[in-house]
Formats: C-alpha cells, sequence, structure tokens
C-alpha cells in the first residue's frame, strides 16, 4: 500500500496532540498524572509505529497524494454549508432557535436550488414537528434569546 | 428460575402499555425511513433521536431506540429492491437478488421476502438475547475491580474490530477518544483536568450523547454536502402481489435459519457487524440453495438469506453489550450510551431485583417491535420507497436542523452545540482520513469505567499492580484482549471473501454498490 501525502498531516496532529496533553499533565498534582500519562504514551507509541509503517510503505511501493478520499468534493458547496451551519448555530444561541431555524433552511434550500414550493413545505413541517416533539412533548425551552 | 419467568411475563404486560406500543410503531417507522434513505445509517438515526429518549422512561426509551435500530436496519432493503440503492450497509447482499427481481417484475415477491426473512431473524434472535444475556450476566457477579478494568480494556481492543482500513489507525483513533475521555475531574481525587479555557463546563467531562450526535450524524450532513447532489433513481413500481407461496415459504425456511445462527453469532462477536452478517447469510444460502441457478438472477432464497442473517445480528448485538458492556459496533456502542445516561449500567445490575423488570421490559419490546416492523413493513413500504428518493438537498439542512436541536435539548446548555458541531467537523476529517469514529465513541464511554476501576482496584491492592493479574478471570480476559486486537485480519479476510464469493455469479459491482451509496 502506497504511503499518502496526507498521512504526514495526520502524523503532525497526533504529535501536537500528545505534546498538549503531556505539556498540561505536567500541571496536574503527581497522584493524578499517571493515568494521563500513560495514555499520551500509548498514543506517542502508536503514533511512531505509524510513522514509521508510512515511511516502509513509502520506500517499498511509493507514495501518492491521498487526494482520492476527496475526489468529486465541491469547494464551494462543501463551505458554504459550513459557513452555513457555523453562522446557524452562532444564530440558535444569540437571535433565538425558531427564527433562526427558519432562515437557516430557507437560505440553505434555495442555495440548493430547491424549488419554492418544497421550501415552503419542509420549512413548516419541520418546524412543527420539532415544536411538536420538543417544545409540546418534552417541554424543551429551545433558546429565544432576542427573537421568538 | 420460577422468579425469572414471573419477571419475563411482567416485562411483557409492562411492554403492552399504550405508551410502549404507541413508541414502538413511531421507532419502527422511523426506523426504516432512516434506513431506507440512502445516506443516512442506523448509527446515526439511534444518535439522532437519543435526545428525544431524554424524559421518557427507561423501559420506553430503550424500546424506542432498540425499534429505530430494527426498524433502520430492515428499512435498507426497501431501497435495496426498488431502487438498487441499499439504504445501509447492511442491505447490500440484498440488493444483488431484490433489484434482479424488481427487473423481473416481482418487487412485491422481493419486498414480502424481505419483510417476512427479517421478521424471523429478529425475532428468533430475541430467543438467544431472552437464553444467553442473564447467563452471561450471572458470570460478572465472580467481577471485582481488577476483571472490570480488564473488561474495559477488552472493550478498547473490539475497537481494533471496527477500525476499517487500518489497524493502527484504527487504534490512534480509540488513543485519541481515551485522552479525550480524560478532559474533566480526576475520577478518584476530583481534581479538574484539561478544563478547555479553562471552562467549568467540562468539569464533568465531554458529553457523549453530544460527541455521538457530532460524530455520526453531523459528520454525515458534511459528507452529503461536498458531494454534488444527484437526483435518485425513480422507484421501480410494485406490480405483483406481495406474498410467497406456501412452496416458497417451505423453501426459505431453512435459509432463514440458518442465516438466523450466522445472524446471531456475528452479532456476539465483537466488531462484526449487520454488513458482514449479510453476506455470510447470502453466501451460505447460495451453497445450500436447491436452485442455484437462480442466484445473480433473483432469487427468493438471496434475499431471505441475506435479510434474515442482517435483522438477526439485532438481538445478538445486544447481548455483550448489555451483559458485559462491550458494545461490538457504532450502533450498539450508541445504544449503551443511551443505556448509562438513564442511569443503567451493563452486566449484573440489569438482571437484579431493581432493574430487571426494566431490562424484561426492554426484551419484550424487542420481541413486539419484530412483529410492528412486519407489518408497518408490509404495508407502507410503497410508500417508503418513495421517501427514500428524497434528495440530499433537503436531508442536508433538516439533520442538521435536528442535530442541533437534539444536542440542545439533553441539557439545555450552548456549549453542548458547540461540542457537537466540533466534534462533526472532527468526525468528517477524520472519516475523509480513514480513522475511526466508532473507535472516538468506544474510548469515550469505556475510558472513564476502565480509569475508575484501575483506581478502585490500586487503592485495594495498597498501589501494588499484582492486583491486575492475580485471578483466572483476569488472565482470560487478558487473552481476550490479544484475540481482540488481532481479530481484525481475519474479520477483513472473511468479509473479502463473502463479498467476493457473494458477487462471483453476478454482475454487480459490489465496490460501487458499498463505496458510493453507502455510509
Amino acid at each position: 500500500m502506497k504511503m499518502k501525502y496526507t498521512d504526514i498531516g495526520i502524523v503532525a496532529v497526533f504529535y501536537v496532540i500528545c505534546a498538549l496533553f503531556f505539556a498540561e499533565t505536567q500541571k496536574l498534582p503527581v497522584e493524578s498524572q499517571m493515568y494521563p500519562k500513560v495514555i499520551v504514551i500509548i498514543l506517542f507509541g502508536l503514533t511512531t509505529l505509524y510513522l514509521i509503517q508510512m515511511i516502509v510503505n513509502a520506500v517499498k511501493f511509493g507514495t501518492e497524494s491521498g487526494k482520492s478520499s476527496f475526489k468529486d468534493f465541491q469547494p464551494k458547496q462543501f463551505f458554504v454549508c459550513l459557513a452555513l451551519t457555523v453562522l446557524y448555530v452562532a444564530a440558535v444561541l444569540t437571535i433565538g432557535f425558531f427564527v433562526s431555524t427558519a432562515v437557516f433552511l430557507v437560505v440553505t434550500l434555495l442555495f440548493f436550488k430547491v424549488k419554492p414550493l418544497y421550501i415552503a413545505i419542509t420549512t413548516v413541517a419541520l418546524l412543527l414537528l420539532i415544536y411538536g416533539a420538543f417544545t409540546l412533548f418534552l417541554h424543551v425551552q429551545l433558546p429565544n434569546n432576542l427573537l421568538f | 428460575m420460577l422468579q425469572t419467568l414471573a419477571t419475563m411475563g411482567q416485562g411483557f404486560l409492562h411492554a403492552l402499555t399504550p405508551i410502549n406500543l404507541i413508541m414502538m410503531i413511531a421507532g419502527v417507522a422511523l426506523g426504516i425511513v432512516i434506513g431506507c434513505m440512502p445516506g443516512l445509517s442506523a448509527a446515526m438515526g439511534v444518535a439522532l433521536m437519543l435526545p428525544l429518549t431524554f424524559t421518557m422512561q427507561q423501559d420506553t426509551a430503550l424500546i424506542v431506540l432498540g425499534a429505530i435500530y430494527c426498524g433502520a436496519i430492515f428499512g435498507g432493503s426497501i431501497s435495496a429492491i426498488l431502487i438498487h440503492t441499499p439504504g445501509t450497509p447492511a442491505s447490500a447482499a440484498t440488493a444483488i437478488e431484490g433489484y434482479e427481481m424488481t427487473k423481473r417484475g416481482q418487487a412485491g415477491k422481493a419486498l414480502f421476502t424481505a419483510c417476512y426473512a427479517s421478521f424471523w431473524g429478529g425475532l428468533l434472535s430475541c430467543i438467544s438475547l431472552y437464553f444467553f444475556a442473564p447467563l452471561l450476566a450471572e458470570l460478572t457477579l465472580k467481577f471485582q475491580s481488577a476483571e472490570y478494568f480488564w473488561l474495559s480494556i477488552f472493550g478498547l481492543t473490539i475497537i481494533a474490530g471496527v477500525a476499517g482500513k487500518s489497524l493502527l489507525k484504527g487504534l490512534m483513533s480509540g488513543a485519541l477518544g481515551l485522552l479525550l475521555s480524560t478532559i474533566g475531574s480526576d475520577p478518584g481525587s476530583g481534581i479538574p483536568r484539561f478544563m478547555l479555557f479553562g471552562n467549568s463546563y467540562f468539569y464533568d467531562g465531554i458529553n457523549v450523547t453530544c460527541a455521538l450526535i457530532g460524530l455520526f450524524s453531523m459528520s454525515q450532513v458534511f459528507i452529503l454536502a461536498e458531494k454534488k447532489i444527484k437526483e435518485r433513481a425513480q422507484a421501480s413500481k410494485v406490480t405483483d402481489k406481495m406474498s410467497l407461496t406456501r412452496e416458497e415459504r417451505k423453501t426459505i425456511r431453512p435459509t432463514i435459519l440458518r442465516s438466523w445462527i450466522i445472524g446471531n453469532l456475528i452479532g456476539i462477536l465483537p466488531g462484526a457487524g449487520a454488513s458482514i452478517a449479510c453476506f455470510l447469510g447470502y453466501n451460505t444460502s447460495k451453497q445450500f440453495s436447491k436452485h442455484k441457478e437462480m442466484f445473480g438472477k433473483g432469487s427468493i432464497e438471496g434475499v431471505a438469506g441475506s435479510e434474515a442473517a442482517n435483522n438477526a445480528v439485532t438481538g445478538g448485538s445486544l447481548i455483550p453489550t448489555l451483559t458485559l458492556g462491550i458494545p461490538g459496533e457504532s450502533v450498539t456502542a450508541i445504544l449503551m450510551g443511551g443505556l448509562i445516561m438513564k442511569g443503567l449500567q451493563p452486566g449484573r445490575m440489569l438482571f437484579n431485583e431493581e432493574n430487571a423488570i426494566v431490562t424484561y421490559t426492554f426484551f419484550a419490546g424487542f420481541v413486539l417491535v419484530q412483529f410492528f416492523m412486519l407489518g408497518i413493513g408490509l404495508l407502507g413500504c410503497r410508500g417508503f420507497a418513495q421517501i427514500s428518493r428524497l434528495s440530499d438537498a433537503i436531508l442536508i439542512p433538516c439533520v442538521t436542523v435536528l442535530c442541533v436541536v437534539g444536542s440542545y435539548a439533553i441539557n439545555r446548555l450552548p456549549e453542548d452545540v458547540i461540542v457537537m458541531l466540533v466534534f462533526g467537523v472532527l468526525g468528517y476529517l477524520m472519516r475523509k482520513l480513514d480513522l475511526n469514529t466508532a473507535a472516538i465513541v468506544l474510548a469515550l464511554i469505556l475510558g472513564p469505567i476502565g480509569e475508575k476501576n484501575l483506581q478502585n482496584a490500586m487503592i485495594i491492592s495498597d498501589g501494588s499492580p499484582k492486583i491486575l493479574f492475580s485471578s483466572v478471570i483476569c488472565w482470560v480476559l487478558i487473552a481476550l484482549c490479544v484475540v481482540g486486537i488481532l481479530s481484525p485480519i481475519f474479520m477483513a479476510k472473511m468479509e473479502k471473501k463473502a463479498e467476493t464469493d457473494a458477487v462471483a455469479d453476478t454482475n454487480v459491482d459490489i465496490e460501487k454498490l458499498t463505496e458510493e451509496d453507502l455510509v
């Protein structure tokens, strides 16, 4: 199996995580250090084993970009969805659940070029479902900070 | 014995209360909808619905989750048969014969066979659940802290079993999950550890339900969002009668029995799941069939073999989860998370006087769920087939909203929503980079249990690690840990062989079925 370049990033991130947790562990009282330290060492060991396996694979079979995992990736669609989701979460917690949800659904469905009739049905149906299930049935007070 | 039988009877009476029956119907219907939609999985459905069960009674909550699980495993067969796209990996083998039958104008017969075989597979798996679960739970009476520590380590080695393409990456994911499980207070001293940004929210550790919703449901939204939105194929019309002749029922009876045994054993085996069982069930039906020539051209035995096996996994997989606290796959890991959140600890505690009624109500509910699955499946599969065509463009925002509202509803804390979103992004990246999200979940659940029992064992032995090797059970569990680490090598070979054998005489591109259409 060829070594993927994306795996270099994985190994780097895992080493950074090990370093961060190890540094934080040092700040703990001695009696609380043992268990997390052992886990950090195990993770460090496994990451190093994986690094060795990567090097062996690179020597034996060569390398590849690892981009195959992202074939058919639609950057515009993905990042717009991600941004809308982050904005939606922020809006739910600041503006209020129902208004933010209605706006999020309409904007996202418009972005996906869904027909207006389906947008209306989806938005109304989902809001009613959530109101029925969470507010009426479970008695969950959903965020309603600035608006409903 | 009589006491147990009486509790079992009481369990049935409790399961038959109106609220439980309504929840069974709702759970099965929801599960079938989730299962029949390519892109949504059983694990995702159960994770998403977990918060809805928080205010329910313990038994009702477990019944709902079990109903969604069973419904989703069966639901995958509807789209597999009618649009040649398995809703879940567990129905990949069903698509081979089921769609061939549809092409021959026998869609009704294929759907009926799938319903009928799923029903019997699921129902028979309940027998082993009733029989083996209490026996295995009895075994845990001999367990002390040291044994429980090794048991949780054994559970963690299952991570290797669900590791996917790379054993090392699976273990790395598990170790990362263990590290994340140390965030929060030390179970022994109560000293806060790794409180991110000094936030006291993390004092109780990472909220496992939010992590589950993020890793399984939110990450799936991102997976759907990265691909071009495609129109799904039109569901084929069901023109024939949905039934089987007496002769046909007689033909598939031995197939169902064989697949039940296969599915049950696969379910009990940690690390193996419904996707392996469906291929093994399909292959075995082919081996024993008197009409081998029909395979690849639309064989009812093929559909029955695959569907009975994948549904027989459900009852089997609950045995190690409920008795030993070892979930062998993602769905049972989520179910176990739900169990713990409802204040129930897997093991002998589930069968003691206080909790036995809840456990047996759940078991009885699991039996009744199979009947509802049969009824709803037969009556509604034409409608479900239309739902399975729902575009990803609509699914993406809807699932996002459900993830947000679900994670908020748990504790009504804004931080929970943020944790869910962070785990959603983490889950997406992990899945794209061949790391394992199920391993993180298992580690988040089992890590604290292992740590607590290790600390208890050390206190009992005045800090001597010898206690960890002091009993025969400890050594048996250590041996099982080694087997657990090595098992994926055999599992991978078994799955590959089963897949190759299944498509040997057909024109189906299994890689295409399992990678492009499945989650």
